[in-house]
């Protein structure tokens, strides 16, 4: 059906650009692919299953058979755990890219994720975690929002004093930088044995997520995910910047706060266990902006988290199956989708309009 | 029943050290004020401070009686709106959803609109001649159409005052009109309160209820434009050495600086206007006449620093033509604005017997040299200056 013929009528005249029926089919297909990605994920491997296997395995989880085994302790957590993973560090980067008005930016590359691995491995590679050796689980996503707040704080900060969007890219790239140096320190010092644990970590990978890694993620990063949702009318307000959001009723204080509390603890929960994962908080934004068409935060909040969900599943996907059975790092695959889209959008904004 | 909008006592605003202080206001429903001052006045910081943004250093605001600090902010947000310099250019975000995020104090938690909050929006788009624009981008807009979109976010929250900063900035001269236009029918039809800082002091002027002038720490003045706009008060508060303002022509004249020479001309009943200007423009100091008090002539060259020989009621008309005469006699050119009379003809003669350079335009009387058009006159004054030996352009 045209559009054109419900643009004219009056309540219509607040109406988004491209029309809600399409919205709806690119929910649907968001939704679709990313269920499709989440059984190749389970079904493809160093050892392929069968449909029937897989669901035979599936709907059995105390089977004692190696495929209940592999699907129900390696596959199921890591595929669950991808999806989340995405759609927390997609989220987070929306929630950055409204915050800042600034479309490049995510929690990778303004080093919130870098402060995240610093804290990580201060638990990891040192023996401060030994005195709270009972919280072990929760240790490392506590260590790692610690450190993604840490940094949001210090941008925060900095960028106040700074104008214009490429600065800010650069400050984020130094905070980068300073939190690499720190956590090489720690690696220089550290015991080879915590280093190789460390390493595959940092390098990125939802691999060997625990069940109980991936209900902290599912419950803690649901809530959020749900407080972020409740938040998207103060966050469209956001869109016009802090002078309108306030002179339009936001708490601007306690918003902010709440915005970037959300944003970086997305971030730590992701980072405490799959490592820093690049780009896809940058990137994913501004696929669901594009493919739906609108800045409405109501709509693009679960859109960025489906499509965040989707390009993660992808991308583990191929991290696992493109040169099989060596496994590449994480961040490989999500920088050649991340980082041809930073360049894009540099090469957009600076183009004289 | 209290009707003021807003009010201040004893006001002191700015970051720390005070910008502006003893600033007492008293807005009435209805009224259309322009908020008028040289950059760095304090113009914007008054803005930011009657909208909250920041916090006065001293004196109190009070909004339809209650105490802006005790406003809750989304009480403030449904009386008072906002249009900044801020160039909000969100993307891919319709000029429609742009507007209604105006009703954001009036909307429910997730911000759903209501068929009311919708016929506000169309409504608000419709009072800015903005209608269709309602399905563009944003971002796609010009620089005219985005502050009409800006203007129309602001009305949709349907305040009582809206404070506008520099709203006409970087709108060329049809959309100024317009958007001034729009904000001066909005006050008469809907009661509404606007207080904009505006740079043009002769638009202000004409389209203003009322005028807010902001210099050197202070008030300078407020009121009715008519009773403010004084020649002094706005040469005083910009600054002004070779400009003047008159109150009377309702716009701003540039005086020359009379190293070309002296002119006379021939004027009257507003023939000599135009002339004045052109002359003024090239350098040349002015003497004209002979015209009754009172005639437009006689405006504009006060405005520009010219002589005017004028014939006052009650005085002998031929010491007046005699003075003229006299003056006529030391000027370097003539020129003829083609106005009739005894004076006008003595003048010419005068010039003629005296074999003083004469130009005028066609169908002046009898002129040395008549020009078919301004651009002629222009250039036959240019050649003029280049025989006196004062080339315009080289060095």
């Amino acid at each position: 059906m045209p559009p054109i013929a419900q643009t004219r009528t009056l309540p219509a005249r607040a109406a988004p650009i491209v029309p809600v029926s399409r919205r709806a089919g690119v929910f649907a297909a968001l939704l679709a692919l990313t269920a499709v990605m989440m059984a190749l994920n389970l079904r493809i491997g160093s050892i392929s299953y069968s449909v029937d296997q897989l669901l035979g395995a599936l709907l059995d989880p105390a089977g004692k058979s190696d495929v209940a085994y592999i699907v129900w302790n390696i596959r199921l957590p890591r595929t669950i755990a991808a999806a989340l993973g995405g759609a927390f560090l997609a989220v987070s980067g929306l929630l950055l890219q409204v915050y800042f008005r600034n479309p490049i930016v995510g929690p990778f590359i303004l080093g919130i994720s870098s402060g995240s691995t610093v804290m990580v491995s201060l638990v990891m590679l040192t023996s401060i975690g030994m005195g709270f050796s009972g919280y072990a689980p929760y240790l490392n996503t506590i260590a790692s929002c610690l450190g993604a707040y840490g940094v949001t704080a210090l941008i925060v900060a900095i960028a106040a004093r700074v104008r214009g969007g490429a600065t800010l890219l650069i400050i984020g790239l130094m905070m980068g930088y300073l939190c690499g140096a720190a956590t090489s320190i720690l690696t220089a010092l550290a015991e080879k044995e915590a280093i190789k644990g460390f390493v595959l970590w940092q390098m990125g990978s939802f691999s060997g997520f625990k069940w109980i890694e991936v209900w902290i993620m599912l419950v803690l990063g649901g809530l959020i995910l749900g407080g972020a949702y409740l938040m998207s009318k103060p966050l469209n307000a956001l869109l016009l910047g802090e002078d309108y959001a306030a002179s339009m009723g936001v708490d601007i204080r306690r918003f902010r706060v709440s915005i970037l509390l959300l944003a970086s603890s997305l971030a730590g929960l992701v980072t405490a266990v799959a490592g820093p994962v690049a780009f896809i908080g940058l990137a994913v934004p501004h696929m669901a902006r594009l493919s739906l068409g609108t800045s409405d935060n109501r709509v693009l909040l679960p859109g960025a988290a489906l499509a965040g969900a989707l390009i993660a599943s992808l991308c583990d996907l191929i991290a696992r199956m493109w040169l099989s059975p060596v496994e590449l790092p994480l961040s490989a695959i999500t920088a050649f989708f991340g980082a041809p889209v930073v360049i894009c959008l540099l090469l957009k904004r600076g183009r004289p309009s | 029943m209290n009707r003021s909008i807003l009010q201040s006592a004893g006001l002191a605003i700015g970051y720390g050290r005070p910008v502006l202080s003893g600033i007492d206001l008293d807005f009435g429903p209805g009224q259309f004020i322009a908020l008028l001052g040289p950059n760095g006045a304090g113009k914007t910081t008054l803005l930011r401070t009657l909208s909250r943004h920041i916090r006065p250093l001293a004196g109190e605001i009070r909004l339809l009686g209650q105490d802006l600090n005790a406003i809750a902010a989304l009480d403030l947000a449904r009386i008072v709106s906002v249009c900044l310099t801020d160039n909000a250019r969100p993307p891919l975000l319709s000029v429609g959803e742009f507007v209604a995020l105006g009703r954001y104090p009036h909307t429910g938690f997730m911000g759903r609109l209501s068929a009311r909050d919708a016929e506000v929006v169309g409504e608000s788009l419709d009072a800015v001649a903005a209608g269709g624009l309602a399905g563009r981008l944003v971002e796609q807009l010009s620089d005219g159409e985005r502050q009409k979109a800006i203007l129309a976010r602001a009305l949709a929250q349907e305040p009582r005052l809206m404070l506008l900063d520099e709203p006409t900035a970087h709108l060329d001269l049809k959309h100024r009109v317009e958007v001034l236009g729009i904000l001066r029918a909005l006050c008469r039809a809907k009661g509404l309160t606007v207080l904009a800082s505006l740079h043009d002091v002769d638009i202000a002027a004409k389209i203003a209820d009322g005028v807010l002038l902001v210099g050197d720490g202070r008030v300078c003045g407020q009121g009715l434009p008519e009773a403010v706009l004084t020649s002094e008060k706005v040469a005083s508060l910009y600054g002004f050495a070779a400009a003047d303002f008159d109150g009377r022509l309702g716009g701003i004249e540039f005086r020359g600086d009379g190293r070309a020479g002296k002119a006379f001309v021939i004027a009257g009943r507003g023939t000599g206007a135009t002339l004045f200007r052109l002359l003024s423009k090239k350098g040349w100091s002015i003497e004209t006449g002979v015209f009754d008090e009172g005639d437009l002539d006689a405006f504009v060259a006060a405005a520009l620093g010219a002589k005017s020989h004028v014939h006052r009621p009650g005085e002998s008309a031929d010491d007046t033509l005699a003075a003229a005469l006299t003056a006529l006699s030391a000027c370097d050119m003539v020129i003829d604005g083609g106005g009739a009379g005894d004076e006008a003809d003595a003048l010419r003669a005068r010039a003629a017997r005296r074999g003083l350079p004469l130009l005028g335009l066609a169908g002046a009387r009898a002129p040395t040299a008549a020009c078919a058009s301004v651009a002629e006159l222009s250039a036959a004054i240019d050649r003029i200056d280049r025989i006196r030996g004062r080339p315009q352009w080289a060095a």
